[in-house]
């Protein structure tokens, strides 16, 4: 490695990556090096973000920090040089340490977790340095973050209908997180905000409700037992029948760019995230989703809501929806607007469950008063695509499925 | 095949492990008329360990060969059987001397099928297992011999009511199967047996369920970890233990399923150490069950030395009650 010491300095350019085939740009959110820092290869040079995806990007050589082109909080294209790095000459070889870890004093020794303790406490996000151990010399086993969890989950309310929606629920009213003072929306609520923003301007948005009786849902749902689901939530099932019903009718499963309307044989299922405390929104797409059952949908909505919150979904797993569900049902509200997830046509919305007396009829046509659960959807439409009497038997269909469900 | 449930409901007889092994082999040559027996001393005088006495008067000296002593024979010649569709079933006196019929073994039988296509249902039995004072020749487990040639499947039961279903098991698979039967369990292990004939197949089973860790073992080890986590001996602790049953085909889904419950595992063997049946457990517990681990993999076995006459050297090379407690107590702890 010698050998490189003599080699004349060269400039080697830190570019913004393709971060997945349908991301275009990419924003610096935060520079983790400085000008005159050394750097080693795949070590961590700045952080991207990509429509709420963050990303490390890595160092793609070994030297130093020559040059910083593009500002914290600067968006650019692919392909954009970000940064360059000194290689050669005096820069370290790659392999060795950078002067400065060498030159730093010594950590004190970190606390070891075992895989399996480390695990639980990334799903359940635990801060093992908090925990107490009662394994050798204090080590935290398993057992002492299975109790936490335990504990955590012991003053469980009764669990609304929809249990375990992607949304999160706030702590308690009064620990709410207090709204910031003031000082500028995160990056998150800006890009959320411009969203939104572009998609009333765009859209012609109009918003269809139907009332639904969803007893056999929740029939179907309390019986689930599959593999280690215990008990599917709402949710799944409405997805599924919603998945049914775009399969009926083909003109909401589309997307509308300026003139261009085309409709989609797969079902690409958006499913709205709540990223909880801090606040935040994400879609994740379940792609090719007609392929999967209500359980199976139960599954991946699991997966993509915990890997939202844990800021570990891919690019890609953002884009491509052709149709988007959202459900901040269990906070009580029983009819919203949702705005429409461009470039698609429709969204649908699920909110709260409740039993509601409504009138139902016998065999014989006699009529009665009976307690249901009852749901309103509602569905947000862009009327440049479809029609009111479109969007109305579209939710009728999803209706008539739900009001029907045998499986689960 | 008898199905599990039709099995639970039939008519058992106490066996000890060795008569279950003889009611297996006499089930399947009533059975089968293609099943003979070759070995050495196994017709009039009834095989060294007595599992075959009084076959010869039964099924013939046709069906129940005394052979030379030449294990390389009496495997080549169970090949040459078993290729024209006979299915012979050898009896090595120890396991030890299946070392003299190595090559037939694992590579003209191991080979055949991949070589020629050719099916080679041969049984090789194996009186394994030391703790009687048998001394170096007499006392070894070979097993891991021969998990590392291809073609053969290696079975070792730890029950009576096994020992029969997974020799007939043996018997009946189309593959070269080398069958542990251990020698310390022959008469001091009796269990219920069920009548008639039927199949146990060659994967894992729960000698006891437990939450807290979770001993592998095979064979003999099977009894030795049973009692060694006896809930007294570890301070109530809940502790499982797996019975391999077969070590090729390794059950992988048991072991894993039963590490993603425990988290703490302890691997037995009583064969020695390097590259035992145990090593490769632990290895695939590192490799496919990392992230569900609570600690390191606790190997126990003999250590790299020959099995010593002497009884109280033999005691302290194998793995006894003590020694897998110790390993339990400390991995608990842990």
């Amino acid at each position: 490695m010698t050998s490189s010491r003599t080699e004349p300095r060269t400039l080697v350019d830190v570019e913004m990556p393709q971060m997945g085939v349908s991301v275009a740009e990419g924003t610096i959110t935060e520079w983790k090096l400085s000008v005159g820092d050394p750097v080693v290869a795949e070590e961590t040079i700045c952080e991207v973000t990509t429509d709420k995806i963050d990303t490390e990007l890595p160092a793609p050589a070994s030297g130093v920090v020559a040059e910083i082109v593009v500002p914290v909080g600067e968006t650019v294209a692919v392909g954009t040089v970000l940064a360059r790095i000194a290689t050669g000459g005096d820069a370290p070889a790659a392999g060795e340490p950078p002067p400065a870890v060498a030159d730093a004093e010594p950590a004190p020794a970190a606390a070891r977790y075992s895989p399996v303790v480390s695990r639980i406490a990334a799903e359940h996000g635990i801060d093992l340095a908090t925990v107490v151990g009662t394994g050798r010399n204090g080590r935290v086993r398993k057992q002492d973050v299975l109790a936490l969890v335990e504990q955590r989950a012991a003053p469980a309310q009764e669990p609304p209908l929809h249990i375990e929606s992607p949304y999160v629920p706030e702590p308690a009213p009064a620990a709410a997180a207090p709204a910031p003072a003031g000082g500028t929306l995160s990056l998150m609520r800006r890009q959320i905000g411009a969203h939104m923003k572009r998609s009333l301007e765009t859209a012609a948005t109009c918003t269809t409700w139907m009332e639904c009786d969803m007893s056999r849902v929740e029939a179907a749902r309390r019986q689930a037992r599959v593999g280690d689901l215990i008990g599917i939530t709402a949710l799944p099932i409405v997805a599924r029948a919603t998945i049914e019903a775009l399969r009926d009718f083909p003109a909401l499963n589309a997307t509308l760019d300026g003139d261009r309307y085309e409709q989609h044989r797969a079902v690409h299922l958006g499913v709205a995230v709540s990223l909880g405390r801090e606040g935040g929104l994400i879609v994740p797409v379940i792609r090719d989703a007609q392929e999967l059952s209500a359980e199976g949908l139960a599954a991946r909505i699991k997966d993509v809501a915990q890997r939202a919150r844990a800021n570990r979904l891919a690019p890609d797993e953002v884009h491509g929806g052709t149709f988007t569900i959202t459900n901040p049902g269990q906070y009580g509200a029983i009819m919203a607007t949702p705005v429409i997830n461009q470039p698609q046509v429709a969204i649908l919305d699920l909110e709260a469950i409740v039993k509601r007396p409504i009138v139902v009829s016998d065999d014989d046509g006699n009529d009665m008063i009976s307690i249901r659960p009852q749901t309103i959807l509602g569905l947000s439409w862009d009327h440049r695509a479809l029609d009111g009497a479109l969007a109305a038997q579209f939710l009728s269909a999803i209706r008539r499925r739900l009001e029907s469900w045998e499986r689960g | 095949m008898a199905a599990d449930g039709e099995l639970a409901t039939r008519a058992t007889r106490t066996l000890t492990y060795l008569q279950a092994i003889s009611d297996g082999l006499r089930t399947e040559m009533r059975a089968d008329e293609r099943v003979f027996l070759m070995g050495e001393d196994i017709g009039v005088f009834g095989g060294a360990f007595k599992v075959t006495d009084g076959f010869v008067d039964e099924f013939g000296a046709d069906r129940v060969m005394d052979t030379p002593l030449a294990e390389s024979a009496i495997v080549g010649t169970a090949v040459g059987a078993a290729v024209v569709g006979m299915r012979p079933v050898c009896e090595m006196q120890f396991a030890d001397f299946i070392s003299c019929g190595f090559d037939q073994l694992v590579n003209v039988a191991g080979k055949m099928h991949y070589r020629q296509g050719l099916a080679v249902p041969i049984t090789v039995r194996l009186p394994s297992g030391g703790g009687f004072s048998g001394g170096p020749f007499h006392s070894q487990n070979p097993e891991a011999w021969f998990m590392h040639a291809p073609g053969l499947k290696v079975v070792a039961p730890s029950t009576p009511e096994d020992a029969k279903g997974m020799l007939i098991g043996a018997i009946r698979d189309p593959n070269p199967v080398v069958y542990l039967e251990h020698k310390n369990l022959y008469r001091r292990v009796k269990g219920e047996v069920p009548e008639g004939s039927y199949e146990t197949g060659f994967s894992a089973r729960v000698a006891r369920p437990g939450d807290d860790l979770t001993v592998i073992a095979y064979g003999a080890m099977v009894h030795v970890a049973l009692e060694a986590t006896a809930p007294e001996q570890v301070d109530g602790a809940s502790v499982e233990v797996i019975d391999l049953r077969s070590l090729v085909p390794l059950d992988e889904e048991a072991i894993l399923a039963s590490v993603r419950k425990t988290s703490k595992v302890v691997v037995l063997d009583e064969a020695n150490a390097t590259c035992a049946a145990g090593a490769q457990v632990a290895a695939l517990i590192a490799e496919k069950g990392f992230e569900d681990l609570d600690g390191p993999v606790v190997r126990v076995a003999a250590p790299d030395v020959p099995i010593p006459f002497s009884p109280p050297l033999e005691q302290a090379v194998l793995p006894g009650v003590e020694r897998v407690k110790e390993a339990c107590r400390d991995l608990l702890a842990y």
